[in-house]
């Protein structure tokens, strides 16, 4: 939020249209229709009003009905001209809007799908969520509607300008005379407006925050007993707001105002100078009455051509991001030869993929984080044959989750290798790495859908028989049982419908069913009610039994069962070793485990 | 707040909308006034032009009395004939009176919309912070801040937008219709007659497209819901290699929403140039028509002029009309969601409730408690927390501990049957919620920070305190040292737009906070939880000096921690198992000795594996 409202002038060549080529081209076609037709449009909207001059000067000042029938047919003909040309510019416009908006939300997600987990480290779920959806409606909207308004309104100022100074050049000047002034009226308050604009939504944005806060505070207001300060620096945001926005309006009152001035004046000339020429007799009163509608007319599309500018400028931030977004390049990408033995992301070559047998080998690593300054590892060593369990522990932020990052190769070392199999794992493809990786996250994260799709969701044609074995094996049939439609109830958005202690044992069913040779988890620190937390540790076993597997662990169980335990502190390994090994050594590891150990002893007295 | 109801009052639709607009309605009202001088001052230019055109350049004499006679006073039709920019300045001047209207309408307008949004937002933040904690806890905070903004916009819109816009359309057909009548009302009847078609029409299209638009927001909303899920579980799509699927599942729900978005805007275009049709039609028609009667006689060229522009003038207004009213249909919903706000009673004091000493004896006697029918979580509770003392208190999670709290401070009401908690001999039930709060400090485990800087948190209880001061709590909190460690030190601002502190530093500004309250009785609920075993102790130490005369409460699972309590007391699934010192408990070899036992061999590192 915060950095966006900070950017908001940005300058981009040619308004950015070029690196919206791309997405520009297929609707090209469309685009040269909206604009031919555009143009048509206006052009009926500037010869409308001749009608009404015919009319007075042909039948009204003649005081004769000749030429009626025709006249009628015309104006028919005209309105039926104008209301075609209009629903396929209209058309046009929805058309390049959707579909571009379309075409670069499936851009950014598809790209999105190939970054680097770094780039999500670094980027909040927010920011880049606005990029898909947000970014991309405002340029959708502005290559169609922002453009067509630009068009639109520059073709009717100049067909008008054409059509007066055709039939009157003298008084047509009258007119334009105070075009500019509106030009200018326009430019001054447009762009004051944006500013305010900008500042309002900060500030809108500030009372939503506080809001927010105000809620989910509530607890610690009452017992501080400082709801009136609450009340009162909430109330001191909307004044400001108040204030800003009647500032706002009185800017806005005086530019529409000014804007309707003008147009009064202009007519007011025309009336003045069209009056003298016509008792002159040297023009017809519907010549002069055609010049008031046009004076009238004139000034609002100037407003409406200086807000579509306007426009344009405010959605430079928004290409601007969508582009970088674009060209945001992945820090871990698989090689040309890699790609073409075993397919990219999209595209896997899964016949010529290797089975994988789980030994894992650190050699001499050394990693630091992209955004970090410090070596985390340096001159790492480590052999994790096949079956092994390596369980991580630490205070939490000590940086446990290094280690899993490398292993699963959503970072690279900086120096060094890191072996599957004996083969560098850069030898082979990420998507087959991870499709031979299971992986629980501390916090469950399940889509929105069944719970039958979730439990397939690392291996789509399970079948029923597998789903329900791997299902029994963490114990969460009763889950199943429990809910009213069993495997196709829905779970709700990121399984809001279900506990978290339902979302845990869901997601080790998922990961026990997609059968990997290599288990990451990261053991939950959430309470969960005893039942759960017994299956879970069950479930947790059965896991690791016989796989490879590295465990950011919080459980004892876990932690004294594992055949290598690392601890991590700072963000560096500072103890290795078995349990009892690393008891006796009396250091980190000790006091570490005697805390958990004194808190899960008393929970499970009092319990 | 003098903003708030009176606590028994429960609103209608239109008494809270009523009670909202207090303060703004007289800028309502000077917005329609100025709204019907304008479109009037405006209506007086076409009798200019008639004029002009009929008497000035024509020489018919003038119609009306209300242009014959300034015309008279402007020196006549002859001498205007000779000056005619007499007319273009009183065009002109009419136009600057009619600017001046619209600036006033335009501002009279966005103040009382302001106003009023002001009012509704103070109003209801107001009350949110006075009703229960029990409320709170009932409610999703999503959907009650939804209904804190996006609720109070429709509803301002409501109000400031579409009621005033209904007021404006229906002032500019009534004078338009007026003038219209005044020049033929033959033909006025024939520009009246598309009136109801066009309305009609606009209305029903209107309704229709409201569905049509919910539909596409909700497909909108599966399509950013997708996203979002991808984004949060990047890493499990990652894991289980199926960014594939994923790319596949988005693109059909993307399809579809374009889809259905391309329908809606065919309905839309369909929509608009229909309308463009009939109203097209109704001024070809008035302007055939008008000729028509302007050849037999009936109307001049000056009033054909007028008359026309008078219609021009009414159409696009009455075309907006259809779609007004299908919004307005909308507002509604989102004022009765306010109202189910504004309707939920807040928590009151009774008149002649007390405000007594804090540091007397807190009693509980008999305490049983329920959140919800049936399920007790407290049963038969008794105990004594001596004044100046320290009392402690260990029980597993959900044993019922914070909920005895919660009683404490009244943020759950014990009800008449549940027994009775009393400090210094007043019950709690009879003791100003304020004065009660604000004389227990309390520090829970997950404590909650608001977004400024640390001081501010610190001293978010006690308003002009000195740096020193906030520092020296902060020290005794073991924090100063990590605070000085941030860029910005104290000012360092807490949450999202700031710093994210770890659950140990959140705790420990939470004490630092309770600290400067210097509050009688002090809880510390699960409070140096995240904090490691030497912190605990540092700071408890220090504490303990600030303990002083104050009743203190310590909730806790660590031994070392509640050992040196005055008077432990062991709670087991809402019951007391056991209470007593220290040793009283030790000798008793209960829960509370298998406890320590534990904990003493783990500290000694010589524990068995269970």
């Amino acid at each position: 939020m915060h950095e966006s409202e900070q950017a908001q002038y940005v300058r981009l060549k040619h308004f950015g249209i070029p690196r919206l080529l791309p997405y520009l081209r297929p609707y090209r076609r469309v685009l040269w229709l909206m604009v031919v037709f555009a143009l048509l449009g206006s052009l009926t909207d500037v010869l409308i009003p001749l009608f009404q001059r015919h009319a007075l000067n042909a039948f009204v000042a003649a005081q004769t009905l000749r030429g009626l029938p025709l006249f009628v047919l015309l104006y028919v003909l005209l309105i039926l001209a104008q209301v075609a040309v209009n629903s396929v510019t209209v058309y046009a416009a929805c058309h390049v809007e959707l579909c571009t908006g379309r075409d670069m939300k499936r851009a950014s997600f598809n790209h999105l799908q190939t970054l680097s987990l770094s780039y999500f480290n670094q980027n909040s779920v927010g920011y880049v969520h606005a990029r898909i959806m947000s970014d991309t409606n405002r340029i959708g909207s502005m290559v169609s509607w922002s453009f067509l308004e630009g068009l639109w309104n520059i073709a009717y100022l100049v067909g008008a300008a054409a059509v007066m100074l055709a039939l009157r050049p003298t008084l047509a000047l009258f007119v334009l005379v105070v075009v500019p002034v509106a030009v200018l009226a326009s430019a001054y308050f447009q762009k004051k407006l944006v500013g305010l604009n900008r500042k309002t939504r900060e500030l809108n944005s500030r009372i939503t925050g506080q809001f927010n806060e105000g809620i989910t505070g509530a607890k610690t207001t009452k017992t501080l007993v400082t709801e009136g300060r609450m009340v009162s620096d909430f109330s001191r945001t909307t004044a400001a707001m108040k204030r800003l926005s009647v500032h706002t309006a009185q800017t806005r009152a005086l530019f529409y105002t000014i804007i309707s001035f003008t147009a009064s004046v202009a007519m007011a000339l025309v009336l003045w100078r069209g009056s003298l020429i016509t008792m002159a007799g040297v023009m017809e009163i519907g010549t002069l009455s055609v010049f008031m509608s046009y004076a009238l007319g004139m000034m609002e599309p100037v407003r409406w051509l200086v807000s579509a500018i306007a426009n344009l400028v405010t959605v430079q931030v928004n290409v601007e991001r969508f582009t970088r977004l674009m060209e945001t390049r992945c820090d871990v990408t698989d090689t040309p030869e890699v790609i073409e033995k075993y397919g990219d992301v999209f595209h896997p070559k899964k016949e010529n993929w290797e089975p994988l047998h789980g030994d894992v080998e650190f050699q001499d690593v050394y990693f630091k984080y992209p955004d970090g300054e410090e070596y985390v590892l340096e001159g790492f060593n480590l052999t994790v044959p096949q079956g092994t369990n390596v369980a991580i522990v630490g205070e939490t932020g000590a940086g446990k989750s290094t280690l899993v990052n490398l292993v699963c190769r959503f970072f690279e070392p900086t120096a060094g290798r890191i072996l599957i199999d004996g083969r560098d794992v850069r030898e082979r493809s990420q998507l087959w790495l991870h499709s031979h990786i299971g992986y629980v996250l501390q916090t469950p994260h399940l889509f929105s859908g069944t719970v039958l799709e979730n439990l397939r969701y690392g291996k789509p044609d399970a079948t029923m028989e597998e789903v329900e074995a791997a299902v029994r094996s963490v114990q969460a049939n009763s889950i199943i049982s429990r809910l009213e439609k069993g495997y196709d109830s829905q779970v709700g958005e990121g399984g809001d419908l279900l506990s978290t202690g339902e979302k845990q044992l869901l997601s080790y069913a998922r990961a026990i069913l997609a059968d990997p040779r290599i288990f990451v988890l990261d053991e939950a620190t959430a309470s969960v009610d005893t039942v759960t937390e017994k299956r879970m540790q069950e479930a947790t076993a059965r896991l690791m039994k016989g796989r490879t597997s590295f465990v950011i662990a919080h459980r004892l169980s876990t932690i004294r069962e594992a055949d290598l335990i690392l601890v991590v502190s700072d963000g560096k390994i500072i103890e290795r070793g078995t349990h009892q090994e690393l008891l006796a050594q009396q250091g980190a590891y000790h006091a570490l485990y005697t805390r958990q150990y004194e808190e899960e002893a008393t929970k499970r007295v009092l319990d | 707040m003098n903003a708030q109801p009176s606590p028994k009052k429960r609103f209608s639709k239109s008494s809270m909308l009523l009670f909202f607009l207090r303060g703004s309605k007289r800028f309502f009202v000077a917005a329609v006034l100025f709204s019907f001088t304008l479109t009037l001052l405006e209506m007086l230019i076409p009798q200019i032009v008639s004029f002009t055109i009929d008497s000035v350049i024509g020489n018919k004499a003038p119609s009306a009395a209300w242009i014959a006679v300034p015309a008279a006073w402007a020196g006549g039709v002859d001498f205007l004939r000779a000056h005619v920019w007499v007319l273009a300045l009183a065009v002109a001047a009419v136009a600057l009176l009619a600017a001046g209207a619209k600036y006033l309408n335009l501002y009279c307008h966005d103040k009382a919309a302001e106003t009023l949004m002001c009012r509704m937002r103070d109003t209801l933040f107001a009350h949110v912070h006075t009703l229960p904690y029990e409320w709170h806890n009932r409610h999703d905070t999503g959907d009650i801040i939804q209904r804190c903004t996006s609720d109070v916009d429709t509803t301002r819109n409501f109000v400031a937008e579409q009621l005033l816009l209904v007021f404006r359309i229906v002032i500019l057909m009534f004078l338009s219709f007026f003038f219209m009548f005044r020049i033929l009302p033959k033909l006025t009847l024939v520009a009246a007659l598309s009136i109801p078609v066009i309305f009609l029409y606009s209305v029903v299209f209107s309704f229709k497209m409201t569905k049509r638009f919910t539909a596409c927001d909700e497909s909108e909303g599966v399509l950013s819901t997708i996203a979002q899920e991808n984004l949060t579980g990047v890493r499990v799509v990652r894991a289980f290699g199926r960014e594939n699927d994923e790319r596949e599942k988005f693109e059909r729900q993307n399809s579809l929403y374009t889809t259905l978005w391309l329908k809606l805007c065919r309905l839309l275009t369909l929509f608009w140039t229909m309308g463009d049709l009939i109203s097209g039609v109704q001024v070809m028609l008035v302007i055939t028509l008008g000729a028509v009667l302007a050849v037999r006689g009936e109307l001049s060229a000056g009033q054909y002029i007028a008359f026309v522009s008078y219609n021009a003038m009414m159409i696009w207004p009455v075309r907006q009309l259809g779609r007004v009213i299908s919004e307005m249909s909308k507002a509604g919903v989102s004022i009765d969601r306010i109202r189910y706000i504004m309707n939920a009673p807040p928590e009151t004091d009774a008149e002649d409730d007390l405000c007594p000493p804090m540091d007397g004896d807190i009693v509980f006697s008999h305490v049983s408690f329920a959140y919800d029918q049936g399920q007790e979580v407290l049963d038969d509770v008794s105990f004594t927390a001596k004044g100046g003392r320290v009392l402690g208190i260990l029980g597993a999670t959900g044993s019922g501990k914070s909920t005895l709290m919660h009683l404490l401070c009244r943020l759950y009401e014990l009800p008449q049957d549940g027994g009775d908690i009393t400090i210094g001999g007043v019950s709690v039930r009879r003791i100003r919620r304020g004065w009660l709060r604000s004389h227990i400090g309390m520090v829970l485990q997950e404590p909650f920070l608001f977004s400024r800087t640390i001081a501010e948190n610190i001293a978010i209880t006690s308003e002009g305190l000195s740096h020193e001061e906030i520092r020296a709590a902060a020290q005794t909190a073991a924090l100063d040292e990590a605070v000085c460690g941030f860029p910005r030190g104290y000012d360092t601002v807490v949450g999202e737009r700031g710093v994210t502190l770890s659950g140990g530093q959140k705790q420990r500004v939470a004490i630092a906070r309770m600290l400067v309250q210097k509050a009688p009785i002090m809880v510390y609920d699960d409070a140096l939880s995240a904090v490691d075993a030497e912190t605990d102790a540092a700071i408890r130490r220090e504490m303990t000096k600030h303990f002083g005369s104050a009743t203190v409460v310590l909730i806790a699972h660590r031994m070392t921690t509640l050992m040196h309590a005055d008077h432990i007391i062991v709670l087991d699934r809402g019951r007391i198992a056991e209470q007593g010192t220290h040793d009283e408990l030790l000798a008793r070899d209960g829960i509370y000795r298998q406890i320590y036992d534990i904990q003493m061999s783990a500290a000694e590192g010589g524990q068995n594996d269970a």
